[in-house]
């Protein structure tokens, strides 16, 4: 799991499984309870196995999938970003004032992607190029960033195009294939110089740096990356609501963060997967629906996903020691 | 008498087919989402956005008392309740497994007044009976929405202050959340009166949670930078007693301020003499939101908006407030009796 780079042979077919394997030890109890959670809700809930059950289950889960992503691969660098609630409130209010202006879809799709990089570039060159604290500068960020969702839209309000909501939040289960989508992209970016770069920078950034790896780089993309799916989690919100609200983000920075320490992701960098960041936020989507289901009140609901949270990271955690 | 006996059954069966009319008539007229498909005993969802705080405690406990009543009555066999914790996000979803679990009526309380529209309309279209009180959201796809007037609420707390100051001085203005409907509603509910009276001055404003802490907090801020203040217009009950407690630390000078039937506010008014103006939202919508939800289940006709009155109170009945103090909790609301009565006169009102 700590020699993350080795990624680099994925050509050595076998090698590149057997690494794969290897880095899914940690995250391996996790897997169980999340394919326990699905099992349980299944068979609480049978719509589960329709089209559409699926994709409203899915459509919940999405934008905390996008921003646990946004979470995790800071937190691979090393970074942290408190500021992604703000962004994705950012986002929805962006896409809900303009997508149905002279902007368009389009133009508002690319505004919400331009303005999400843009703000993680400029937070990752704050970070990284005046060596601040992540955690004060994304903590001050995100208060000029909620300020600035609460200048574009005061309450909540705008429009999405209905035919746009349909699509990305009807029946269909559309939000899961562009999460599959990317995830794939995630999987490819890993393939670059930079992804390369990504666990190195985070895990050992001295020595990475006198290895001639573009340290500075890969963490100011990581930022970027960070912003943009920040800001597209927030458009998918809008979708989902047809329409915006300027505070709607704000759980998003504890559950992200939750979402990747769950999946085993860790404070110090270069430690985890992406792939345990995703499962520990489905975890997380599940455990509403299924204490819903099984009829829990709503102070067993916070005993319960206290107790779940501290099981799923701490068995691992035991395990590992009395190897 | 065999003929009048005779035209009296007629009469009868005349009658009896004039009331079936009338009642298919009102089975027509049924209340919005409603179908008529769903029979008594019926399931009722309660998607609460937060229940930590008291105000909502105090809601959920009417809540529980009225369903424990409808449970007698045979038309209700369960209350599930959800807590979203805050996230308007997770409330969606809540309410996505309301229907997905087929409840026969919801209950809301939003948080976000705008994000629950489109899994709303999803269960109107199943026919849920959805009745939305205290924080409601802009669309039309529920049975009924019911509230106190939050715009008035401004606008009466505001007509106070600037009365009680004679339209002139400098004054604080204290706001629940920014960005939450209630309390841009109270604050814009005083803005016209506050520019009709370029003589009233406002010194600062704020925004915190509705509890008392953190309004003292901001308070004693502002405090230090502004000597002098001759008024606080708050929009919130909590508010106004962080802000009394405020002012009392610091040894400075009470001065007139609004609020809300909130305990602790309520005594402090009484303790330090105040010179105050206070209303009220009525815990009791809880509970007349679940009467409410039965009601269109059972075919009667809702209106799409029941408006509840807001009361005032003032020096003049403050004690019959603070009489029945003891009933309530220290952090809580002292919220006028109701019965069902009340409840169908409210209903009763277009």
């Amino acid at each position: 799991m700590s020699h993350a780079s080795v990624s680099s042979t994925a050509r050595f077919g076998s090698l590149y499984w057997a690494i794969q394997a290897k880095r899914n030890i940690g995250v391996r109890g996790l897997f169980v309870v999340v394919l326990a959670f699905m099992v349980a809700y299944g068979f609480l809930f049978h719509g589960l196995f329709t089209g559409s059950g699926f994709a409203k289950f899915t459509q919940s889960w999405f934008p905390l999938a996008l921003v646990a992503m946004a979470q995790a691969i800071l937190m691979l660098t090393g970074g942290i970003s408190l500021a992604i609630g703000a962004l994705v409130s950012l986002g929805a209010v962006l896409a809900a004032t303009t997508m149905t202006g002279p902007l368009g879809v389009a133009g508002g799709a690319a505004l919400v992607s331009l303005v999400g990089l843009g703000i993680g570039a400029v937070t990752g060159v704050i970070v990284v190029k005046l060596r601040l604290p992540a955690i004060v500068v994304t903590l001050a960020g995100s208060f000029i960033i909620a300020g600035a969702a609460l200048l574009v839209l005061p309450r909540p309000g705008g429009a999405i195009p209905p035919w746009l909501s349909d699509l990305l939040a009807g029946n269909t289960p559309a939000a899961f294939g562009v999460l599959v989508v990317v995830v794939l992209l995630w999987k490819l970016y890993l393939a670059t110089p930079l992804g390369l770069s990504l666990y190195a920078a985070g895990e050992n950034p001295v020595g990475a740096y006198r290895s001639g790896v573009p340290v500075d780089a890969a963490r100011i993309a990581a930022y970027a990356i960070s912003g943009l799916l920040c800001t597209g989690a927030g458009l998918f919100v809008a979708a989902q609501t047809g329409s915006g609200d300027p505070i709607i983000g704000n759980s998003f920075t504890l559950n992200s963060i939750a979402a990747a320490v769950l999946g085993g992701i860790g404070f110090l960098g270069g430690q985890g997967t992406m792939r345990g960041a995703l499962a520990g936020s489905l975890l997380l989507s599940l455990m509403i629906s299924v204490m819903f289901f099984l009829g829990f009140t709503p102070v067993a609901q916070y005993v319960a996903q206290g107790l779940i949270i501290i099981g799923a990271v701490a068995i691992p955690q035991f395990r590992m020691r009395a190897r | 008498m065999k003929k009048s006996s005779l035209f009296a059954s007629a009469s009868v069966l005349g009658l009896g087919i004039l009331v079936n009319v009338l009642g298919a008539s009102q089975a027509d007229a049924a209340a919005n989402c409603i179908k008529g498909d769903r029979k008594a005993p019926y399931t009722l969802g309660w998607a609460n956005i937060y229940s930590v705080p008291t105000w909502m405690k105090q809601t959920q406990g009417t809540i529980e008392a009225e369903v424990e009543q409808l449970k007698k009555e045979g038309l209700v066999d369960k209350l599930v309740v959800t807590d979203a914790q805050g996230d308007a996000n997770v409330q969606i979803q809540q309410i996505q497994s309301m229907i997905d679990a087929d409840v026969d009526g919801i209950i809301l309380i939003a948080g976000s007044s705008t994000a629950p529209a489109r899994v709303l309309a999803d269960a109107c279209a199943k026919g849920i009976a959805i009745i939305n009180f205290d924080s409601l959201v802009d669309t039309n796809d529920v049975t009924a929405k019911v509230n106190t007037d939050s715009h008035q609420w401004g606008e009466q707390a505001t007509k106070f202050m600037i009365d009680a100051l004679g339209g002139k001085g400098k004054i604080l203005i204290l706001n629940g959340p920014a960005g939450v409907s209630v309390s841009d509603d109270r604050r814009a509910g005083g803005n016209d009166l506050l520019k009709a009276n370029p003589d009233i001055q406002i010194l600062a404003e704020t925004n915190t949670a509705y509890n008392v802490a953190p309004a003292q907090e901001a308070v004693t801020s502002l405090l230090f930078a502004n000597p002098e203040i001759d008024g606080i217009l708050s929009f919130g009950g909590a508010l106004s007693a962080g802000a009394v407690l405020a002012l009392d630390k610091q040894g400075r000078e009470q001065v007139p301020i609004t609020g809300e039937n909130a305990r602790q506010f309520l005594e402090l008014w009484k303790e330090k003499g105040l010179k105050s103006w206070a209303t009220m939202q009525p815990n009791w919508l809880g509970a007349f939101a679940a009467y409410t939800a039965v009601q269109a289940l059972e075919g009667k006709d809702v209106p799409a908006f029941v408006k509840i009155p807001l009361p005032v109170i003032d020096n003049s009945n403050i004690d019959e407030y603070l009489a029945r103090a003891k009933d309530f909790p220290a952090d809580g609301y002292i919220f006028s009796p109701y019965d069902r009565d009340l409840f169908a006169k409210l209903l009763a009102q277009k």
